[in-house]
């Protein structure tokens, strides 16, 4: 087989496996609470690994880039601005950010 | 009934919008990189539909620019991407009105961003789910369409600071709850610098192990009553 098509197929189809197994056997599963609990952390702590430090590396040369972004974002949706409002004013004012870059 | 499977659909597809503000132009990033590494356009918006994977996909066509070869590409793909499983299994523990059929396409949908969005939803119909997640896919596959069209187009400073999109989006999900609960405030700074010292050591496994242990930490360090997502 053609190499980039080995690539897709094979990527799908790892990447397909661990998303479908839950989707087999979660019926027949019925959670005792403490998994219950434990699988409720996870949307918490998911997200602070997703954040920490990957936000670091939003521009590769400049790691603070990303760091003001994320204290942008989490100054704003303390405000309770709405979610779509977030990503989009962080995004304006990230490009502020780069236009003054070259000053510093 | 029809109707209200309609209407939630479309609910969850505007509980979308902030995702696809972030999907689009990092779908038109990744085909940046596949149209670099040699991919056709097809084969570019294929691999959007059928692998439906970020970070999993950046990396891909990143490794194929580099010719690695394609077990490695697929190992590494596998080891990046096992999170899902984690966040399909917390989905689907969730779900209401839902059966198998409707699970096995609700997984092949399950992202980060999906996940993230659906866990802060009130009403845990599958239809609001995959309202949130199909919407979110074809938007990460529109991107990656526009990407192989209008390549190059877009200044780098603009595609850099839409990277910050999807960060953006993770921040204000989680800032509610850390401004709310202490003890969850903790778990997160908790989780957060256990991550930066595991992806020293562990490299793509780090946040899944991170994901993992910091549940575990919190199942010591949080009331039951607090959690997000509990019926009780």
């Amino acid at each position: 087989m053609d190499y980039i098509m080995l690539v897709i197929l094979g990527c799908a189809v790892v990447t397909f496996i661990p998303r479908l197994i839950p989707a087999l056997f979660i019926d027949k599963l019925d959670f005792p609470p403490k998994a219950e609990k434990f699988l409720n952390l996870i949307p918490y702590t998911a997200l602070a690994a997703l954040i920490c430090p990957g936000v670091l590396t939003v521009d590769n040369q400049l790691w603070y880039i990303g760091l003001i972004g994320a204290v942008v974002a989490a100054g704003l949706a303390w405000k309770k601005v709405p979610l779509g409002a977030i990503v989009i004013l962080t995004v304006i004012i990230l490009i502020g950010v780069y236009s003054l870059v070259p000053f510093f | 009934m029809i109707i209200s499977r309609t209407q939630k659909f479309i609910d969850g597809a505007k509980k979308a919008v902030p995702i696809t503000l972030g999907y689009v132009p990092m779908g038109i990033g990744y085909a940046a990189i596949a149209i670099k590494a040699g991919m056709t356009p097809l084969e570019t918006i294929s691999m959007s539909f059928l692998v439906y994977a970020g970070a999993g996909q950046i990396i891909a066509a990143s490794m194929v620019l580099t010719s690695a070869t394609a077990m490695t590409i697929i190992l590494t793909n596998f080891v990046v991407n096992l999170r899902y499983f984690v966040m399909s299994t917390c989905v689907l523990n969730q779900v209401e009105e839902s059966n198998t059929p409707l699970n096995i396409l609700a997984a092949h949908v399950t992202v980060d961003e999906s996940f993230a969005m659906f866990s802060l939803s009130e009403d845990s119909s599958i239809w609001i789910y995959l309202g949130i997640a199909i919407t979110a896919w074809l938007s990460w596959c529109l991107g990656a369409g526009i990407g192989v069209v209008l390549l190059d187009l877009l200044p780098v400073i603009v595609t850099n600071s839409f990277n910050i999109s999807l960060y953006a989006l993770f921040v204000a999900i989680l800032t509610p709850a850390v401004k709310e609960n202490r003890q969850i405030a903790i778990l997160v700074l908790i989780t957060a610098i256990l991550n930066i010292v595991l992806s020293q050591f562990l490299g793509n496994w780090s946040l899944i192990v991170s994901t993992l242990a910091g549940a575990g930490i919190g199942m010591y360090i949080v009331d039951d009553k607090y959690l997000m997502g509990s019926d009780d």
